[in-house]
């Protein structure tokens, strides 16, 4: 479904990306792990269209991604989680959910879509007329999955759904991502720094360190690998 | 001084005040939705507001179109100026403003705002200095047989009159439906809600598939429109210059202010007190006086207290 | 004096006085008094420029009322002329100080407000006067004719001694400019204007020094707007209180080029002269062709060259940088630190904390720095490392614990004083002043610290030494790589000859190469007696710079000691790579 060559992305004279490939087949869990700064919130927003590219080619089903522009491209079906939640403050949780329907895909089915959303995440049928900004770390996130899955996607891509969540509830989340990928087949794309959690959901993982995918393969040889520990503690071959 | 007669000044400035406050506060709401969605700088606000005033005047006077709809012409043509006024903001922002706001500078250290600032005061000088070619420096106004006529209220303690200046009351009436059913699109609409996506967070409603760039466009045409409108409104009741447009720029920056940046009820409060502020302050001070009252005003919540009195949230100051 | 000023203040000086000297001339020449009074406004209108340059172009905050200025100027001058018989010779300068004293007034209030609400907040200054002066009744005031002595009133039968005035003015407003251009004052300005924060960190004062310029700034406007009352003999609220003289002094300014002094000059030659043409020629078909040209001229300036005339032209026409010269094998100078002889603990953090609303940021973290030591602070993303640097720094203050410097508090003490008392810190974005040197990008930490002239030029060339960049001294910070730029944050830094660096990610987005080379010059400033605390994710890096590590996990110190048992340590590992990964491993 989603095909990525040889992507290279700079961000004001720094190389964020350098030739990276990546390949996300229908109804398949990828993880893509990493260290702090290894370009993996770079990698999203390059797919989503916010930063460009500036080498290589990324292929939605056959598409060429890159020469759409970036609000387009919600609209194909492809939802992105972001790093940090980006809930909208402002808006209620209800029409937060709203607005994530907004492309068309996502109205048609919206009843539908809506009722999942809330059997998954009861909070959220309950907390429907609060202010997203006052809801709390955890249900915000839930927010922000449920604001994804609004537009009933094709794909959805969440980037460090765990982030700055206590322990319990970050598990609870990455239960909760399992389900949706379970019951309802959706194809997922996960970033994150907790190597253990995201590797044991999907199916296939890859390892990016400054800007380079050094390691890919199915989760149980990646988990065996210490290789990826060192990766991120620094203790590098030289 | 006779408290009687001190009473029924009050009573009638306080009247007064409430009738003029509504219009101020469309055209705090018409800022608003520039100011408090995009967070852009228009200096050029006032003299959106002088367009609408002269569009209704060519309207109704110059060309003569409304007199079919008898005494209602003046506010019909007020209705129309929006409209009018919402294709010039659309192109301002089309050719001009995008390139010094939305997305292009949101990364920006001061978030684009000298940008906008110089840009939309030179469009503010060329808009009144060209109002000036156009229009000549005469003052005009928009009367009606309205105008003039009063309703008198008879109330209260002794002879206690009302003055309710029908023109300036039916001006009243209909800003207050254009806040609502401006308020109603913002908040039971697709439309609306993607506009207010799109203030929130700009990068979160793109992965959402808002086009920010078009919302923006369709914030700045609108806001100008709403606040065209008021202009109109104002015609009615005040002869104007092409230089009108000074005077209510503070007015609405200080009633924006008040209320609280993001709100768009807050702002139409936020005009509302400086509509009370105005009349209140013609029963103390001389004319001249009045206006630099409401500077005043404006500089001391500035200085005192930039987050407004019905801020929706914790919005920047 | 900033070093390297001597030469272009000679350089510029004689250009200035060739340039006054051709336009006495020119004076001389025109007969016509419409084109005589031109003469005299475009001076004027150049020391308007001049004056709004002073503060909203070197310190960056856009004022839309300096209007208030000359508007005062204008009427003190008409007005004790009236009253009192003073001869304008002394009302001029009564208007400076009038000015000046206003330029308190309105500072005191307005600095605390940010860009658009500062610009709006000055805009209402002189339209309140407006009102005021007309309420007042001086709708008009005329200065009375004098027909004995004329030039005893600043009055003129000849309309070009008005010129010969004017640019006396010019030259005076021009001469401070370039002085403040040159000096220590005019770079702290320019900090200021760049990134406030990162000024205040090098030990800046910002309000004292906006003060200081808004002060120069009002005063010239004053002396403008009292010349222009001279010039006229009518004085108006309209004509100077109004939106178009405040509009028309920045246009002035900002079509020609912020920043320098040549900017209001080449924008004061041009678009005066055209304004007033159109306005003489079209005027009675077209009125308010004069708006009509300086709304456009903005908008175009600001779409297409937002810096000004100046700076586009020459950058289009500069000559290509010079090479840089491979000086002599580096032999290192000696480093200054002004550090107290002191036993004990550089730094000592006992239970700090800070909390974000309902977020506890930084909970409750304690640790010691030891003299000499380069410590890690490690930890997983958002955990909480940089605001704890904002809160050793003074950027933040803090809810809890104690922060102490060499055995004094620093907790609870503003920015600027900590820098003085001796701490350096680099921040995150690096933020250069593009059209300045790289030396003097680096004088500013010198300037922050306290030093001055020669101490402080001596200092900033050792901190480049130090970085390895003194080669790049005379080269625009603009040009510089990645690299460099980080190595000048150092030097800034260091300039400022402070005994304790706080560095937040200073290796960030570096190669391996780069990485290198920035570590061995920590290493050296280590040898030379700094101590170094240092945010990094580049945990590579880390392992073979610091000492020690000290791990921070969601606002709380996880773990500290030395690297490679931090690294193996359990806490940390499910830190970074959660638990689950720790129950697997283990497990195996």
């Amino acid at each position: 479904m989603l095909d990525i060559t040889g992507l290279s992305v700079a961000y004001g004279g720094l190389r964020a990306l350098a030739e990276v490939s990546l390949k996300v087949e229908t109804g398949q869990f990828v993880t893509v792990v990493g260290p702090n700064g290894a370009g993996k919130s770079t990698l999203f927003k390059a797919i989503s269209g916010i930063v460009p590219a500036a080498a290589g080619s990324i292929r939605f089903d056959g598409e060429d991604l890159l020469a759409r522009a970036a609000d387009r491209r919600a609209h194909l079906g492809i939802a992105h989680v972001p790093e940090g939640r980006q809930v909208f403050k402002t808006l209620t949780v209800r029409e937060n959910l709203e607005m994530g329907a907004y492309p068309e895909a996502g109205r048609r089915q919206w009843g539908r879509t809506l009722e999942r959303i809330h059997t998954l995440f009861p909070i959220l049928a309950e907390r429907r007329e609060q202010l997203a900004g006052t809801l709390s770390g955890g249900e915000q996130q839930m927010l922000a999955i449920g604001r994804g899955l609004a537009c009933a996607p094709r794909l959805l891509m969440l980037d460090e759904p765990s982030m700055g969540l206590a322990p319990a509830i970050a598990d609870m989340i990455f239960e909760r991502i399992a389900q949706i990928h379970r019951e309802d087949g959706l194809t997922i794309l996960l970033v994150e720094q907790r190597v253990a959690e995201a590797l044991e959901l999907s199916d296939r993982g890859y390892v990016l360190e400054t800007g380079r995918m050094v390691l890919e393969g199915p989760y149980q040889t990646l988990l065996s690998d210490d290789r990826v520990r060192r990766s991120y503690l620094g203790i590098s071959d030289e | 001084m006779d408290a009687q007669i001190f009473f029924e000044n009050t009573l009638n400035a306080c009247v007064s005040g409430l009738v003029i406050g509504c219009i101020y506060g469309l055209m705090c709401v018409g800022l608003s939705l520039i100011f408090g969605i995009m967070r852009v700088v228009n200096f050029a606000q006032g003299d959106l507001l002088m367009l609408g005033a002269y569009a209704a005047f060519y309207l109704v006077v110059v060309w003569g179109t409304m007199s079919v709809l008898g005494p209602a012409g003046p506010f019909v043509a007020a209705l129309l100026a929006g409209p009018m006024v919402f294709c010039l903001g659309w192109l301002l922002h089309r050719f001009l403003l995008s390139r010094v706001s939305g997305l292009r500078t949101a990364g920006s250290l001061d978030e684009g705002h000298f940008g906008q600032l110089i840009v939309t005061l030179g469009v503010a000088l060329i808009l009144q200095n060209g109002g000036l070619i156009l229009f000549g420096s005469t003052p005009r106004a928009v009367s009606t047989p309205l105008s003039s006529a009063a309703w008198l209220i008879e109330t209260g303690p002794g002879d206690t009159t009302i003055f309710l200046n029908k023109a300036r009351l039916i001006a009243c009436l209909v800003a207050l439906v254009v806040v609502v059913a401006l308020w109603l699109l913002l908040e039971r609409t697709r439309l609306g809600r993607a506009l207010r996506a799109a203030a929130d967070n700009p990068t979160a409603a793109t992965y959402m598939g808002i086009d920010v760039d078009r919302a923006h466009r369709i914030a700045f045409a609108l806001g100008s429109a709403v606040t065209a409108i008021a202009g109109g409104l104002v015609a009615t009741y005040l002869s104007f210059t092409p230089f009108m447009g000074i005077d209510f720029v503070v007015i609405m920056y200080a009633g924006v202010v008040l209320g609280g940046m993001g709100s768009l009820l807050g702002a139409f409060w936020g005009g509302l007190t400086i509509g009370f502020v105005q009349q209140f302050s013609a029963l103390a001070l001389p004319p001249q006086l009045q206006n630099a009252a409401i500077f005043v005003v404006f500089l001391l919540i500035v200085v005192l207290r930039p987050q407004g009195l019905f801020g929706r949230s914790a919005d920047r100051a | 004096m900033r070093p390297g000023a001597f030469p272009r203040l000679r350089r510029d000086a004689l250009i200035f006085a060739v340039l006054l000297a051709c336009y006495v001339v020119l004076s001389g020449v025109v007969t016509n008094s419409y084109y005589q009074l031109m003469l005299t406004l475009v001076p004027i209108w150049a020391v308007m420029g001049l004056s709004w340059n002073l503060f909203s172009g070197y310190v960056g905050l856009t004022s839309f009322g300096h209007a208030v200025f000359f508007g005062l100027g204008a009427y003190t001058v008409a007005l004790t002329m009236n009253a009192w018989n003073l001869t304008p010779w002394f009302g001029i300068p009564l208007g400076t100080v009038v000015g000046a004293v206003a330029a308190v007034l309105i500072g005191l209030p307005t600095f605390r407000l940010r860009g658009h609400y500062f610009a709006l907040a000055m805009l209402a200054f002189p339209l309140v006067l407006l009102y005021v002066f007309q309420y007042l009744g001086y709708q008009e005031v005329s200065l009375p004719m004098k027909r004995e002595q004329p030039w005893a009133w600043l009055q003129f039968t000849d309309p070009r001694g008005f010129t010969l005035v004017a640019l006396g003015l010019l030259a005076m407003a021009f001469g401070i400019s370039l002085a403040v251009e040159n000096s220590r004052f005019g770079l702290t300005l320019m900090a200021i204007r760049q990134n406030e924060l990162a000024a205040a960190a090098a030990g800046i004062d910002a309000r004292r020094a906006k003060m200081a310029a808004l002060v120069l700034s009002g005063a010239i406007a004053a002396a403008a707007g009292g010349l222009y009352a001279c010039i006229l003999l009518v004085v108006t609220p309209d004509a100077v209180f109004g939106m178009l003289t405040s509009a028309q002094a920045l246009t002035v300014a900002m079509f020609g080029g912020v920043g320098t002094v040549w900017g209001p000059l080449i924008g004061a030659a041009v678009l005066i002269p055209l304004a007033e043409t159109l306005h003489a020629e079209l005027g009675n078909i077209i009125p308010g062709i004069q708006g009509v040209v300086y709304g456009l001229a903005i908008i175009l300036v600001m779409l297409l060259a937002p810096e000004g005339l100046f700076w586009t032209l020459r950058d289009r026409f500069a000559r290509t940088a010079l090479p840089p010269e491979l000086g002599p094998a580096p032999v290192l100078p000696t480093l200054t630190l002004r550090a107290p002889a002191a036993a004990g603990p550089v730094l000592r953090v006992e239970n700090i904390g800070k909390s974000f609303g309902g977020l506890r940021a930084v909970d409750g973290v304690s640790f010691a720095v030891a003299r000499g030591e380069i410590l890690g602070i490690i930890g997983p993303n958002g955990a909480g490392k940089t605001t704890l640097f904002n809160l050793l720094n003074g950027v933040l203050p803090s809810d809890t614990g104690t922060a102490w410097l060499d055995g004094e508090v620093i907790t609870g003490r503003p920015l600027h004083a900590i820098c003085r008392a001796g701490v350096g810190r680099t921040f995150q974005v690096v933020r250069s002043f593009p059209r300045l040197s790289l030396l003097d990008n680096v004088l500013i930490g010198a300037y922050g610290a306290g030093l001055t002239g020669a101490a402080a030029t001596t200092a900033a060339e050792v901190a480049l030494a130090r970085t390895g960049l003194a080669a790049q001294a005379q080269r625009e910070a603009g040009a510089l790589t990645n690299k460099e730029l980080r190595l000048m944050e150092l030097a800034r830094a260091v300039a400022g000859q402070p005994h304790l660096l706080l560095l937040d990610e200073t290796l960030a987005g570096l190669g391996r190469e780069e990485c290198e080379a920035v570590l061995s010059v920590l290493r050296e400033l280590r040898a030379a007696g700094m101590t170094i605390v240092i945010i990094e994710h580049t945990m590579h890096a880390m392992l073979k710079l610091a000492d020690r590590l000290v791990v921070i996990d969601r606002g709380r110190l996880l773990a500290e000691g030395a690297p490679r048992d931090v690294v193996e340590n359990r806490a940390v590992i499910e830190a970074y790579l959660g638990r689950k990964w720790m129950a697997k491993t283990c497990s195996t």
